[in-house]
């Protein structure tokens, strides 16, 4: 070794310090995100002569939002994880039947009160946590066992329900998921809380590091020690609980029970988890980006329909929204080969 | 060798794969505060014995003991948890977590405050930790963004943690070809850290470059085909005494092979005109005629590897024509020069030149298929036949022709690319490195490989690891300096010059 004075003294090692770029893009960074949000609501805010910006209009807005915001924090940890969960719709779908079955309702005499919640979200966190039993223990891709479930639960829902819509009466929960709080609509406030939960969770807690670290490398974080399946699990459970809970105000909100409640809210939360920066790839992407997400893809749609723009048009206008989100927010230079 | 008590000791351990017996009643033994050079060609079961010194794999027979008391880990987690732990090739921390992140990973509970992290109690840590092995980061930078040397350091930095906070003394350090990846200033500093973390812990050493192995450690442990050689004390020996051993039989004085270089032939295969790139070389003329071996010499950053990228069609260049065989090239396309004949040896060969998760005869096949097709698809007792001949041909050590690239040795890998190229019909090779991390015995194979490649009429470029490389195998040398072609040399066999003689060139 020579001099083992002076290469003491100048063997520093170092890394050079992340630009600009690498700090907007960072795993939770939003920064893209919020200059979009703002890009959209401009656009329309001019379209429409600032009749978008009326505070009426962004009640409807933050509303709207709240659903696919809370289905959407739950199922961003499973994209995190470098999964997918595609069972939304029927986990929803069964919940709201099981809601119609329980509640205080038209057609027995059943009546559970406010243990409806418990009930409802229970039976979506357990749906979660069979998804995540059936892609640790039996090893299925999430993309699969997630979409058969789906399926599964779905046909499950019309069987038991015998396809019949039905009607609540007077549900104690009525008032509050139709309430505002100083303007705020109640269910936007859930939403809002339920982001803030799961960010601090993501942020300061070893859960949080190991979702992280699965989503990076699910080998090497075994290799750390990190316990795979046990995450994996509860990731899925979490998603299932959220859920459970947007099934519940949904059957509050229309009054009614029915399984085909559960249609059409894959697409705009998926959209919603990918538009908010969440890296299909796994391991980017935090609660607040998923909220985000959410509250972009609301806004765009929103706008679209003060501008009276055809039904069909604005379905076209989101999937290519979905297709520009990914397109714009995944390295794909790192990636090497799509699969 | 010593009266002391080993930390760790392994003995008569045995281990066997389908078709291979990786380890054979082996003995290791690890002392405190000491540095162990492991060497062995490529298969002699170094890596073998360091996944079941860590817990990845488990012996079939054999004991294990650590600090006098048997024992046996199920995975590498619980084995860091007891102060084993070792730095990969190939790097084991998650590349879209922290430094920091990393540093700690399952093992944070010290940090928990109220059932949250504390950021300021785990930045503190991180930064203490990290200076005793001269990193000065940003702590919160991804792994991925990071050098593989400050990489490195971060893993060591987190094992001498791991095993302060489990109450371990002297841990044991692992390193997998730890200087492969540093440049030669990150490696004289990796060298001086690991020499002062020596009064602390002990490291065992994996390198192919014997030199540093004589160099940096105490005692220097001789695996060949699975069993031990010997062990000997790094001070007074040689490096060709070691290589023998390794080896098992001594070098032909002429490794390079001189009596098997070929006469140049006549017709020129490439011919480069004006080729320039701005920011890495100026216009450059030359031309590569068929059978012949042309070495392309310089410092890094004198352009020749910008160069051999251009040519293959990895980089647009920006001006200038490239011939092959009378055609001209497009620029920047890397499938046309392969179509229009033109193979490239990869320095990267795990992420470039082969596809590891198929297997042997798949990687040797690829480039041939539409030679092995009856009657339309692609018959699969061609496919057999052809990639047999080639693994014969090319001495790949290899189970069969469905073994999985991933589980060959790295001169194996490198062994199957040349014979991918081999059997497809190229005029012109070049070569990145070809024996960069591979170990004496494979190289001789290579350079056989390289020679019958020649033979077989195909012009080559060339860059080696070392200039004694260069020279031994080419038959004609470009000399580059600061992006501009310097000097030419022609390198007949026994008519070579000395390494003294260019080396005034090339600096």
């Amino acid at each position: 070794m020579p001099n083992n004075v002076t290469s003491k003294s100048s063997a520093r090692w170092f890394s050079t310090s992340a630009t600009k770029g690498q700090q907007l893009f960072r795993r939770s960074g939003v920064g893209g995100q919020l200059i979009s949000l703002i890009i959209v609501m401009g656009i329309f805010a001019i379209g429409t002569k600032g009749k978008y910006l009326y505070w009426a209009n962004l009640q409807v807005i933050l509303s709207l939002a709240a659903i696919p915001a809370i289905i959407a924090i739950g199922l961003h940890q499973v994209v995190v994880l470098g999964g997918i969960d595609l069972s939304v719709e029927g986990v929803v779908a069964l919940c709201v039947v099981f809601v119609g079955f329980l509640a205080h309702n038209k057609f027995n005499s059943n009546d559970v009160g406010l243990w409806i919640i418990p009930i409802t979200v229970g039976i979506g966190g357990l749906a979660g946590v069979i998804n995540g039993l059936l892609n640790t223990k039996l090893r299925i891709p999430s993309f699969i066992s997630t979409l058969g479930m789906s399926w599964v639960l779905w046909g499950l829902a019309v069987f038991v329900s015998k396809g019949q819509t039905t009607p609540l009466l007077d549900s104690p929960l009525r008032g509050f998921v139709n309430g505002y709080v100083l303007g705020i609509p109640d269910l936007a406030l859930v939403a809002i809380v339920l982001f803030m939960i799961i960010q601090i969770i993501q942020d300061g807690t070893r859960f949080g590091r190991y979702l992280y670290a699965i989503g990076g490398d699910e080998v090497l974080a075994a290799q750390a020690g990190v316990k795979i399946d046990r995450t994996k699990i509860i990731v899925f459970g979490i998603a299932g609980l959220f859920y459970g809970l947007s099934a519940l105000f949904l059957a509050v909100e229309l009054d009614s029970a029915q399984a085909i409640t559960g249609n059409n809210l894959l697409f705009p939360a998926v959209t919603a988890v990918a538009v908010g920066g969440v890296a299909l790839t796994g391991g980017i992407g935090g609660a607040k980006n998923a909220a985000l997400g959410a509250l972009i893809v609301t806004a765009l749609n929103d706008g679209l329909i003060l501008l009276n723009v055809n039904p069909y048009a604005q379905e076209a206008v989101n999937g290519f929204v979905l297709v520009a989100a990914v397109a714009l927010t995944i390295d794909r230079k790192k990636l090497g080969f799509i699969k | 060798m010593t009266a002391k008590e080993p930390v760790l000791e392994l003995r008569r351990i045995t281990k066997s794969y389908p078709g291979v017996v990786a380890l054979n009643a082996v003995d290791f033994a690890v002392y405190e505060n000491e540095i162990v050079g492991l060497v062995g060609e490529n298969g002699a079961g170094k890596s073998t014995l360091m996944k079941i010194l860590i817990g990845l794999i488990q012996p079939d027979e054999g004991s294990y003991t650590l600090r006098g008391e048997p024992i046996g880990f199920r995975d590498p987690a619980s084995a860091t948890r007891f102060g084993v732990g070792m730095v990969f090739q190939d790097g084991s921390l998650v590349p879209n977590l922290s430094i920091m992140e990393n540093l700690f990973l399952c093992h944070e509970m010290g940090f928990r405050r109220f059932g949250f992290l504390s950021k300021r109690a785990m930045r503190e840590a991180a930064y203490s930790v990290l200076a005793a092995v001269k990193v000065s980061s940003d702590l919160d930078i991804p792994i991925a963004d990071t050098t593989p040397a400050v990489r490195q350091m971060v893993e060591i930095a987190r094992l001498l943690w791991l095993s302060k906070l489990y109450k371990q003394k002297n841990p044991i350090l692992i390193l997998d070809e730890p200087t492969t990846v540093l440049t030669e200033s990150e490696r004289e500093t990796l060298f001086s850290i690991l020499g002062e973390i020596k009064s602390q812990a002990s490291i065992v050493l994996i390198s192919h470059r014997l030199q540093e192995i004589v160099e940096n450690s105490d005692r220097i442990v001789i695996l060949k085909d699975g069993k031990n050689v010997t062990e000997l004390a790094a001070e007074h020996v040689s490096i060709s005494s070691i290589e023998n051993m390794m080896v098992g039989h001594s070098f032909e004085a002429d490794r390079y092979r001189e009596d098997e270089q070929v006469e140049p032939g006549k017709e020129t295969v490439l011919r480069v005109q004006k080729l320039r790139k701005r920011g890495a070389f100026e216009a450059i003329d030359f031309s590569v005629r068929r059978r012949e071996i042309v070495s392309l010499v310089g410092l890094v950053g004198s352009g020749k590897e910008a160069v051999c990228r251009c040519i293959a069609g990895l980089d647009k260049p920006d001006g200038g024509s490239i011939n092959l065989g009378g055609k001209k090239l497009p620029a920047g396309s890397p499938s046309e020069a392969v179509h229009s004949g033109l193979g490239h040896i990869p320095i990267d060969r795990r992420s470039e030149g082969l596809a590891l998760g198929m297997t042997v005869a798949e990687n040797v096949n690829l480039l041939v298929l539409d030679r092995l097709k009856v009657a339309g698809f692609i018959s699969p007792a061609r496919e057999k036949k052809n990639a047999m001949r080639c693994i014969e041909e090319c001495r790949i050590k290899s189970p069969s022709s469905s073994t999985m690239c991933a589980n060959l040795s790295g001169g194996n890998q490198q062994k199957t690319v040349i014979a991918k190229w081999l059997s497809s019909q190229i005029q012109l090779l070049v070569l990145d490195h070809p024996t960069r991390g591979v170990d004496v015995g494979a190289k001789e194979e290579i350079y056989k490989l390289i020679r019958k490649l020649a033979h077989d009429g195909i012009g080559m470029i060339i860059m080696c690891d070392t200039l004694e490389e260069d020279i031994g195998l080419c038959s004609r040398m470009l000399i580059l300096r600061d992006g501009r072609l310097v000097r030419e040399i022609n390198c007949p066999p026994y008519n070579k010059p000395g390494p003294s003689d260019i080396i005034g060139s090339i600096v």
